[in-house]
């Protein structure tokens, strides 16, 4: 992408390979694992260890096969199987880190697919468990940062019947459903630009701030999907054709050659001018034009549900960048209701994982949810209903006062909300 | 605490075996402007030549010119040392300083295991290692190593970690571990304090000769806490404003040495710095952090004979007034013709001392900053200072008296302030004050 400055809404925000499908980014990870032992993880210079396991079937006991796992910093960090093969069934595998400062987490691998883990494995941590079922085969433990990190583990028996395809299922049906309510969205955002341009068009000054306020949360749920709002037969960084410049842009995205337009353009009038001028109403007409391409473009849209994970990390981003610093509503100060709506949208794609994700990582999931909840706790403290927008007016000095806990807190969520892509694309 | 005599204190340095990358380097240095022949000779001279090759060095030699020859090769041992790093440990050229305030919601549990998540982060990072992937394999994941340090040298960083007041109460079930002298500081008069810039209930100090290496440090430990802990300030120190045995004498921002009279050698750090509690807490210390800035503008305007009445000290050499060296003892009884004090009872020095003070020393482990312009176009800058000791009541009643009666107070503000509880190094296969979970 040619750098070009100011950059145009839809670059700054975030960029997705949507190009590389599924398919091609499994080929990348199966051609790097191949040679784990040169990836880029701590330099060791310890030689390598071989990974040794113990003789013979796992024991079963308590109704599942006992499998100890443990880590040591011998040789520049060692992952050692007390028994490397076990029968078809449930697999108990017991971690526990006695001395790897280096490796702080295990994954159960079938072809680069994740079937269970366990993180945060510091030395003196007690043991921990995770438990699966699993059909004949072979299958690595995954230990990153460990000398060599893939050790292989065997199950004998019975092929498991080939995979419902559950996890993957379920994955799949939320990012259609997703794709969906995109859709849903973007048809009220239609509804409320014509009334916002019939407002403008009535030259009621006070009508018109009010539509504005109670159309923007519908392009803040969605705009985590930017790139892919383009006109057809323009590329991503041409200003022109992109559908986030012509909806979205602002002061600090202009582009001098396509100039003020938008949402931002009529907020400047009514909110700073405050004057509803013949621009103005030109500037209502070609959003509710706009908002309508967008409809077209986002029917063609789908989703993989790594997609849905980075498009919710990069309304975060947002969130962190655009939001708390009231750089978006520079002129109605209406940031935090477009932080509520940026959040929102993080919680619908989350929310649309979340079946799949917890049979990946139940743990996650629970954090992820509660760290959504610390959020929206926070920012129910800053409701106003008297206020246009439904928050808080994000002046200088409400920023100066507020910003921090509100950042902090976001900053919580970003954190394991940021693993999730990982979990879902190489989810079983 | 009786090994400790018998036992290197801590650990002596050792330089990696192998470069801790493969880039080909085996050894990088900053020399000094006078470093070569110079070196040796300059270290016999240092006082306390004994001291100097002590295993509570590390390996950086003074030269004459006050300059250090640097190994960035070095790795200070971490696990299985008496006391944590970072504080005996000859002070390294920059610092990164950074509090933290527990969330909410965050449990006992959760407490326990960012303890362990750090230690072994601070494991690895002191040997120059990451921790994690800096550029992971599979393309939708997140980096467990940010990498700023990739490729760097330990640099003889050490990542020293206190536990404030607020961690030792009820709500996380560690009120009876409270060791018995950390409280909250009283109100101390002088005391300028801002609320961003005091407080915090766990604390990190990281120092290494690479001012990149002590940020990754900070900046990876922080981003582990993210969900259990906030941060809550941080200061960026540079040049060290305290000297270790056989190092010369640095100087603060005034321009003057600071902390010629430093605790040094076994004995003083077991009578004024370690603790001797017969719990968890033996061997560990008190951390008191105080933010001091300076105007500096005011200061550097003031004629040398008042800013030498003020420290109690010349500007050059900093000999004590009315001596000849900097390690001369001063003459506190000593009078000039009119029968006025050499030495003025008021100056930074004569309040400080230990002889004024029923003897008590404290360490002094302080760097300088500055945080740029203030809102006024002046130079936001002054002390970070740091110090250990094992009461914290030596530092209040110090400051107690010095925050009234200094005649430095007119160059200085105290700005920010913290406790922190310093446990002991863990072991191998261990992680810090892991006894309280236990």
């Amino acid at each position: 992408m040619s750098p070009r400055k100011p950059l145009p809404t839809s670059i700054r925000r975030t960029v997705r390979y949507r190009a590389l499908g599924a398919g091609a980014a499994i080929t990348l990870a199966v051609t790097l694992a191949g040679c784990a032992s040169s990836a880029p993880t701590a330099p060791t210079g310890g030689p390598a260890s071989a990974p040794v396991g113990g003789d013979g079937l796992a024991p079963v006991s308590n109704g599942a096969a006992q499998v100890a796992l443990s880590l040591t910093a011998d040789g520049g960090g060692t992952c050692t199987l007390d028994h490397t093969s076990a029968p078809a069934g449930p697999v108990t595998f017991t971690v526990t880190n006695v001395s790897a400062t280096g490796i702080t987490e295990v994954e159960l691998q079938s072809d680069l697919k994740i079937l269970g883990e366990k993180e945060n494995l510091a030395p003196g941590l007690p043991a921990s468990t995770f438990t699966v079922t699993l059909g004949g085969g072979s299958y690595n433990l995954y230990c990153p940062g460990a000398a060599t990190e893939l050790v292989p583990f065997t199950v004998t028996g019975d092929a498991a019947p080939s995979p419902t395809g559950s996890t993957q299922q379920l994955l799949a049906k939320g990012a259609t459903d997703y794709a969906a309510w995109v859709v849903s969205q973007t048809e009220e955002m239609q509804t409320s630009v014509k009334a916002l341009a019939s407002a403008i068009d009535s030259g009621d000054l006070a009508k018109a701030k009010t539509a504005y306020a109670q159309s923007r949360p519908f392009y803040e749920k969605i705009e985590s999907d930017v790139e892919g709002f383009v006109l057809p037969g323009f590329k991503l960084d041409d200003s022109a054709g992109s559908l986030d410049y012509r909806i979205d842009m602002r002061a600090s995205s202009l582009d001098d050659k396509v100039g003020w337009m938008g949402y931002h353009a009529i907020e400047r009038d009514l909110f700073s001018t405050g004057k509803i001028t013949a621009t103005t109403k030109k500037y209502a007409t070609d959003l509710v034009a706009n908002v309508g391409k967008l409809l077209e473009v986002v029917k063609t849209l789908d989703y993989k549900p790594e997609d849905l994970a980075n498009g919710a990390a990069s309304l975060l981003e947002e969130v962190q960048s655009n939001k708390i610093t009231g750089e978006e509503e520079e002129f109605s100060h209406l940031d935090l209701m477009d932080f509520a709506y940026n959040i929102e949208g993080a919680k619908q794609a989350f929310a649309y994982l979340q079946p799949g994700l917890e049979k990946v990582d139940a743990s996650l999931a629970e954090q992820v949810a509660a760290e959504f909840k610390k959020v929206d706790a926070s920012l129910a403290a800053y409701r106003d209903d008297t206020a246009l927008g439904g928050y808080l007016s994000w002046t200088k000095a409400n920023r100066e006062k507020h910003s921090r806990q509100l950042s902090q807190t976001v900053l919580a969520l970003q954190q394991p909300l940021a693993k999730i892509a990982e979990k879902v694309a190489t989810a079983k | 605490m009786t090994e400790q005599s018998a036992q290197p204190d801590p650990a002596e340095p050792v330089a990696l075996t192998e470069p801790p990358s493969d880039k080909g380097v085996s050894r990088r240095r900053f020399f000094g402007t006078a470093a070569g022949t110079a070196v040796a000779g300059a270290l016999v001279g240092a006082g306390g030549t004994a001291a100097a090759l002590s295993a509570e060095t590390r390996p950086t030699v003074a030269t004459a010119a006050g300059d250090v020859d640097i190994d960035l090769n070095q790795a200070v041992p971490y696990f299985d040392q008496p006391h944590q790093a970072g504080i005996s440990t000859t002070p390294q050229r920059h610092a990164v300083y950074a509090t933290f305030t527990l969330a909410d919601a965050a449990t006992k549990t959760d407490l326990q295991t960012l303890l362990a998540r750090w230690t072994a982060a601070i494991g690895q990072l002191t040997q120059g290692k990451t921790i994690g992937q800096v550029e992971p394999v599979r393309p939708d994941a997140v980096g467990g190593d940010t990498g700023e340090a990739y490729g760097l040298f330990p640099a003889s960083l050490t990542v020293t970690v206190g536990l404030g007041p607020g961690v030792f109460t009820d709500r996380f079930g560690l009120a009876s571990f409270r060791p018995k002298a950390l409280a909250e500081l009283p109100r101390m008069p002088g005391d300028f304090l801002e609320p961003g810039l005091t407080g915090g209930d766990l604390s990190v100090q990281a120092c290494a000769d690479d001012p990149q290496v002590a940020y990754h440090a900070v900046h990876n430990l922080a981003r582990m806490a993210a969900t259990v802990a906030q941060t809550h300030w941080m200061v960026l120190g540079f040049g060290r404003a305290s000297a270790g045995p056989g190092q010369q004498t640095p100087r603060n921002l005034m321009g003057f040495k600071d902390g010629t009279r430093n605790v040094t050698g076994d004995a003083e750090f077991d009578r004024f710095v370690w603790t001797d509690d017969g719990d968890w807490f033996a061997g560990g210390t008190y951390q008191i952090a105080r933010k001091i800035r300076i105007t500096m503008e005011t200061w550097d305007v003031d004629r040398i004979s008042d800013q030498q009445n003020v420290f109690g000290r010349t500007k050059d050499e900093g000999a004590p007034l009315g001596a000849k060296a900097e390690h001369d003892t001063p003459d506190f009884a000593a009078t000039d013709g009119d029968g006025k004090p050499v030495i003025s009872p008021y100056s930074h020095m004569a309040m400080a001392a230990p002889e004024n003070n029923n003897g008590t020393k404290i360490l002094r482990r302080a760097y300088n900053y500055t945080d740029g312009l203030n809102s006024q176009g002046l130079l936001d800058a002054g002390l970070m200072f740091i110090a250990y000791m094992n009461d914290p009541q030596h530092f209040v009643d110090l400051q107690s008296k010095l925050g009234k009666f200094d005649l430095l107070n007119e160059y200085i503000r105290h700005i920010g302030s913290a406790v922190f509880a310093i446990p002991p190094a863990p072991k191998t296969g261990s992680y810090l004050a892991q006894a309280l979970f236990e």
